[in-house]
């Protein structure tokens, strides 16, 4: 599968000019199937650490499709941010709250049939309804678009004072972390960090 | 192009999003099952971009990265402050808690 | 359009971007919090560790009385009616309700933090106050690093810095006239939350419980939101809410996108119904509800004040302006819905109120049946309900705040006293809180001469003018199941025989006293001389487009 995931990838600076829309077709349908597959698998799985794995493969993939929508700018934020930053902080969760390596008995709650029930009830409805909507539309990729200086330039011009409020949501978030995770006497050293507090622990054990 | 197979992946990862939610019972696990919903929404958003010929929704799924980036990191400081309390991160285990 | 126009021009190779025209004089009530906010963590890296509780408190104070007093200004000069506009490239609407519920949000938020520094409820240890606020987050409960920390007094003063950021995102939030912008509204407010549930000093892993809860549930719902977004995005090419009050009313030009997304309503009635998910989580309606007792009861009491009191507005405000502005025109599809959800609400809340034995729990389950009477007067669709709705914010804001001040000085050994068995005959013991307690209870059941009956006779009064009676008898039928568990907590106080072993009744500094005291004030007064602040609601219900 990341084999398959590889290819793909390296199909995608050419997708954009070369690519013709039957080919463009193929990758996404490749890339789509992978990216469910490795969705399903995340949520399914019992090993949680393969959880978090699969989610990578599927965020990836994601990546290459914003590539085939010409959407550059956002593909490599999702690969930076994402694939760089929130799925390691989530394993770094996972390895911090002593995850099991292997499989994990108790991951499911135990209400796998009404999840499914709703799974499938809300898929069918959204389906449908993109069915509904979209049968007849039509994306012309052929403008540039997406590009981080048309991006760049939008987004300044346009929506500054969100992108200040996201700022200030990154030091709020960054604050309160700190309050929660840092232990430190008064003007001692900082104390053993958590995750050898939690590693010895783990070996206590 | 056709844009339905995009909107198709963006429901249905979306669907298997929320049916982790459902499904889960270890914090982060479910957690990450809401990235996968953001994800969608985001797939969804820079879709309806190119249709629309507009930039608005590929800077809604930047913003939406950030933020998922800013929750992740609230989101694991509780966490893992709950764990070092309670020594398991497994999210019905709310004992002192009632519905 | 605005935004392929923009294509357009930047296709060329031009060095610099036009510079986007920021009103920073409009924006002032919120620059000037988060301002506070970043000035108070700078007190936090910077200065000596005894200084800063009373530091952090002055900033606070001064950045939210100073962003009240630039409310007021641009009230007076106008900017609430006839110089209402857009701001900040469209993205910020400043009109009648933004800045009526700004004001409120910012006075709740003063009282707020007057609790916040509360620290003479329980004796000294080695001379260190002790507030509602873990003295380390950080420390595991009961272990070895907290005695230490407790012993040397170390507060967890960054909940000040926290408060504003929150109430920076909630100013943000109500007066926002994009869905990107109410999106980030809606985490800057929520993040902090989630946090400050975490640190009580009591009780911490019912706290860390609550966090968690909030945070797991509350990303979920601003899933739904962002999907919801996406949805409307592809129905209405934009993210405005005007741009999409246009699409959905037929008026905007036709262009070959929309020609095929407009098509179908569908997209827009699942949108709409998702976006409202988002925001009908943070205002605590059925059945979006689950999260609201156990935060409520695991949150630091002062933080749960802020929180019933300040989210609830804030996020109303968005509920109003994203109904009143965006989809006035799909009003006969969305209004049934609502109805139900309404009449769920209020009679959901009301019944399990009555099933409570303890008092943050029950205050929590109120909160959801008055969130049910506000829907009420959302349904209304007129000037009226939007009034009505402010005022009624205005009103439950302050008796919130009040109520649950008043829980932070019944104690016993373990900190509060929240158990009901405790609060019987509280009334004997300290006559005067309890006659406090009782009269926000009161005010809470909608009885005359308290702000409550105004509150909910203005909603009921819209809601019948909008055509919708029904909803109005429901209403007023949960309002007496309400009532029943009011009294049934003032008979408890007032006549029962005290325990024996029974909680004693802090007396409280000048900030919790404060806090209390305007409670009472606003109750009596928005109870006895309404007309004034009804008035002032009316002339502030128009929203700008």
């Amino acid at each position: 599968m990341s084999t398959l995931l590889a290819a793909a990838g390296s199909l995608e600076p050419a997708a954009r000019s070369y690519l013709s829309p039957t080919g463009q077709e193929i990758v996404f349908l490749l890339v789509g199937v992978l990216v469910l597959g490795a969705a399903v698998v995340s949520v399914t799985t019992r090993q949680l650490v393969h959880a978090a794995l699969w989610l990578v493969v599927a965020l990836g993939g994601l990546a290459v499709e914003f590539l085939l929508l010409t959407a550059e700018f956002v593909a490599w934020v999702q690969v930076l941010v994402y694939l760089g930053s929130v799925v390691v902080l989530v394993l770094f969760g996972l390895m911090l709250t002593r995850a099991p390596i292997g499989r994990s008995p108790d991951a499911d709650s135990g209400n796998r049939p009404a999840a499914l029930a709703v799974g499938a009830a809300s898929a069918a409805t959204l389906v449908t309804l993109v069915v509904d909507a979209f049968r007849s539309s039509w994306i012309d990729l052929s403008g540039p678009a997406g590009t981080t200086r048309l991006t760049g330039e939008f987004l300044f011009s346009h929506w500054v004072l969100p992108f200040e409020a996201l700022s200030v949501l990154l030091l709020a978030a960054l604050v309160g972390a700190i309050v929660l995770s840092r232990a430190k006497g008064d003007g001692t050293k900082p104390r053993p960090g958590n995750l050898r507090t939690v590693l010895t622990k783990t070996k206590e054990r | 192009m056709n844009p339905v197979n995009y909107l198709y992946l963006a429901a249905l990862l979306f669907t298997i999003g929320a049916s982790g939610v459902v499904i889960r019972r270890n914090a982060i696990v479910l957690f990450m099952c809401v990235e996968l919903m953001l994800n969608a929404s985001n797939l969804a958003l820079v879709t309806f971009s190119r249709l629309h010929g507009n930039l608005d929704g590929q800077i809604l799924a930047f913003f939406t990265m950030v933020v998922a980036a800013a929750e992740v990191v609230v989101g694991l400081a509780i966490i893992v402050s709950i764990f070092r309390t309670r020594h398991s991160a497994s999210v019905d285990d709310s004992n002192l808690m009632k519905l | 359009m605005i935004a392929t126009h923009a294509l357009a021009a930047a296709g060329g190779n031009s060095p610099s971007i036009p510079a986007p025209h920021i009103e920073y004089g409009q924006l002032s009530p919120m620059l000037v919090v988060f301002g506070a906010a970043l000035v108070g963590i700078l007190a936090e890296a910077f200065l000596p560790r005894r200084l800063r509780a009373a530091t952090q408190l002055g900033i606070s104070l001064a950045g939210l009385v100073g962003g009240f007093v630039a409310v007021v200004v641009l009230a007076a000069q106008g900017h609430a009616s006839t110089r209402a506009g857009l701001l900040a490239m469209g993205s910020v609407a400043i009109d009648g309700p933004a800045l009526f519920l700004q004001g409120v949000i910012l006075l709740t938020a003063v009282l707020a933090v007057l609790t916040y520094a509360e620290g003479r409820l329980e004796p000294r240890i080695n001379g260190h106050r002790i507030d509602a606020f873990a003295a380390q987050a950080a420390a595991v409960p009961g272990g070895e690093q907290e005695r230490e920390a407790t012993r040397e007094g170390l507060r967890t003063t960054e909940i000040y810095p926290l408060t504003l950021f929150a109430v920076g995102g909630m100013l943000l939030f109500p007066a926002s006239n994009d869905l990107l912008t109410m999106f980030v509204a809606l985490e800057v407010l929520s993040l902090p939350l989630y946090l400050m549930c975490a640190i009580a000093r009591r009780r911490r892993l019912l706290s860390q419980e609550a966090a968690v809860k909030y945070f797991l549930l509350g990303a979920f719902a601003s899933a739904f939101f962002l999907f919801g977004t996406a949805l409307l995005y592809g129905y209405a090419g934009s993210l405005r809410l005007g741009e999409i009050a246009d699409v959905v009313s037929g008026v905007a030009p036709v262009t070959p996108a929309l020609a095929v997304t407009t098509q179908n309503d569908a997209l827009l009635l699942i949108g709409l119904a998702m976006v409202s998910v988002g925001l009908l989580f943070k205002v605590g309606a059925v059945p979006f509800h689950s999260w609201t007792p156990d935060v409520y009861q695991g949150a630091p009491t002062p933080v749960t004040g802020f929180m019933a009191a300040a989210t609830k507005t804030a996020a109303f405000g968005a509920l109003l302006r994203l109904f009143y502005v965006a989809f006035p025109g799909i009003r006969w599809d969305w209004r049934p819905v609502m109805w139900g959800v309404a009449i769920l609400t209020m009679v959901v809340g009301s019944i399990l109120a009555v099933t409570q034995q303890d008092v943050k729990r029950l205050l929590a389950y109120s909160s959801i049946a008055h969130a049910g009477f506000i829907l009420t007067g959302l349904i209304a669709t007129d000037r009226r309900g939007v009034a009505a709705v402010l005022f009624y914010l205005l009103a439950y804001s302050f008796v919130t705040l009040g109520a649950f001040a008043v829980v932070t000085l019944v104690r016993d050994s373990k900190g509060e006293a929240t158990h009901l068995s405790s609060w019987a005959g509280l009334g004997r013991r300290s006559p005067l809180l309890a006659a406090v307690f009782a009269l926000f209870l009161l005010a809470f059941a909608g009885i005359p001469l308290t702000s409550g009956f105004t509150g909910k006779f203005a909603v009921f009064q819209a809601a019948a003018g909008g055509g919708a009676a029904p909803l109005v008898i429901v209403g007023v039928l949960s309002s007496a199941i309400a009532a029943f568990f009011y009294i049934r907590v003032i008979v408890l106080m007032f006549f029962s025989d005290p325990q024996p072993s029974g909680p004693a009744v802090a007396v409280p500094s000048a900030l919790t006293a404060t806090t209390i005291a305007f409670g009472v004030l606003v109750t009596l007064g928005l109870g006895l001389l309404p007309q004034y602040f009804l008035d002032l609601a009316t002339k502030a219900s128009i929203f700008i487009r």
